[in-house]
């Protein structure tokens, strides 16, 4: 455990050095204050902008601050999960590229232990920069709009961030199985919008993807109840997680001994 | 003058956060030994492109090795 923890905050400290604690929580704010402000400064931008005939009349409806937040929630699956995919790609492929991995690999290192804190590492990483994120989204839609009550802003975040652990997963899945680290990126980025648009087409009968959790968390927000599919969404969620972790330490192993 | 007053306790983070950003991506820029591609077109695309270009720097420029 003491071994885990001291290969966890050598992780740690590597974030801070190529300053990924810095513009990875800085990148999400932006992505997240982005939505309350361009939707509540729209009238004002369509002036700004012209090109409007004169007397025209554009009635745009203020939008409720539910649907700001699932706007702004929305950022965070197409480009948050750019970035989660980008940063991550590279923690296992990249540091067996350059020797580093095989230099902490010939120390008593459990292979599990190495990527497992890995993982663990970006996880924290992008839970903290997420909650950050959309906290700022959150406190600029009540600051804008309306306030959104805290609880079912924390119920919507956690499940938005449970399915952005499976992205975070199966990036370091393939990032362990691959060499490349531009492929695993590559490859997982198409993973994430398969499943989200195979589950989105086929809602009916795909309740229980983890892909749905971002539908589940958005209707908490409209409908202030949690979803009844949510319990085996999640419950899946978790699965994928820790099977995709273990068969990473487990290929990590095979490809690491026969190198 | 009022206007700008009503703008700035929304807008002011935001602009902070950026700068702070900005700042980060240049002196990261200046210690740097080597970079993904020429420094100086890194230079080029922090100062001139806004938000976007220190964190294209951040993701596609440093070398992690």
């Amino acid at each position: 455990m003491s071994q885990w923890m001291t290969l966890l905050q050598k992780e740690m400290l590597e974030m801070w050095r190529n300053f990924k604690w810095i513009w990875v929580p800085i990148t999400f704010i932006l992505l997240g204050v982005k939505e309350p402000i361009t939707s509540y400064y729209m009238p004002q931008i369509l002036d700004a902008v012209g090109g409007l005939p004169e007397g025209a009349v554009i009635n745009i409806p203020t939008p409720t601050a539910a649907e700001v937040l699932i706007s702004g929630l929305s950022q965070y699956t197409t480009l948050g999960v750019l970035i989660i995919v980008l940063t991550t790609m590279g923690i296992i492929a990249a540091e067996r590229k350059s020797g580093v991995a095989a230099m902490i690999l010939v120390k008593p290192v459990s292979f599990h232990s190495f990527v497992t804190a890995k993982w663990a590492g970006s996880m924290i990483l992008m839970w903290l920069s997420f909650f950050i994120g959309y906290l700022s989204t959150w406190y600029y839609t009540g600051l804008l709009f309306e306030w959104i009550p805290f609880s079912e802003f924390f119920q919507s975040f956690f499940f938005y961030a449970l399915w952005l652990t499976v992205i975070l997963t199966v990036t370091v899945f393939f990032s362990a199985s691959l060499m490349a680290p531009g492929m695993s990126g590559f490859i997982s980025l198409a993973v994430a919008i398969i499943i989200s648009l195979v589950s989105s087409t086929l809602s009916n009968w795909l309740e229980w993807s983890p892909a749905q959790l971002t539908t589940y968390a958005n209707e908490i927000l409209m409908d202030k109840e949690i979803p009844d599919s949510t319990l085996p969404a999640s419950l899946l969620a978790a699965v994928c997680i820790i099977l995709l972790l273990y068969f990473s330490v487990f290929i990590f192993r095979k490809k690491e001994l026969a190198a | 003058m009022e206007e700008l007053a009503k703008y700035a306790p929304i807008l002011a983070p935001i602009l902070i956060i950026q700068l702070i950003l900005f700042i980060v991506a240049i002196i990261d820029l200046v210690r740097i030994e080597k970079t993904n591609g020429p420094k100086w077109l890194w230079a080029l695309i922090i100062l001139f492109i806004n938000i976007i270009g220190p964190i294209l720097y951040f993701v596609v420029g440093r070398r992690s090795n």
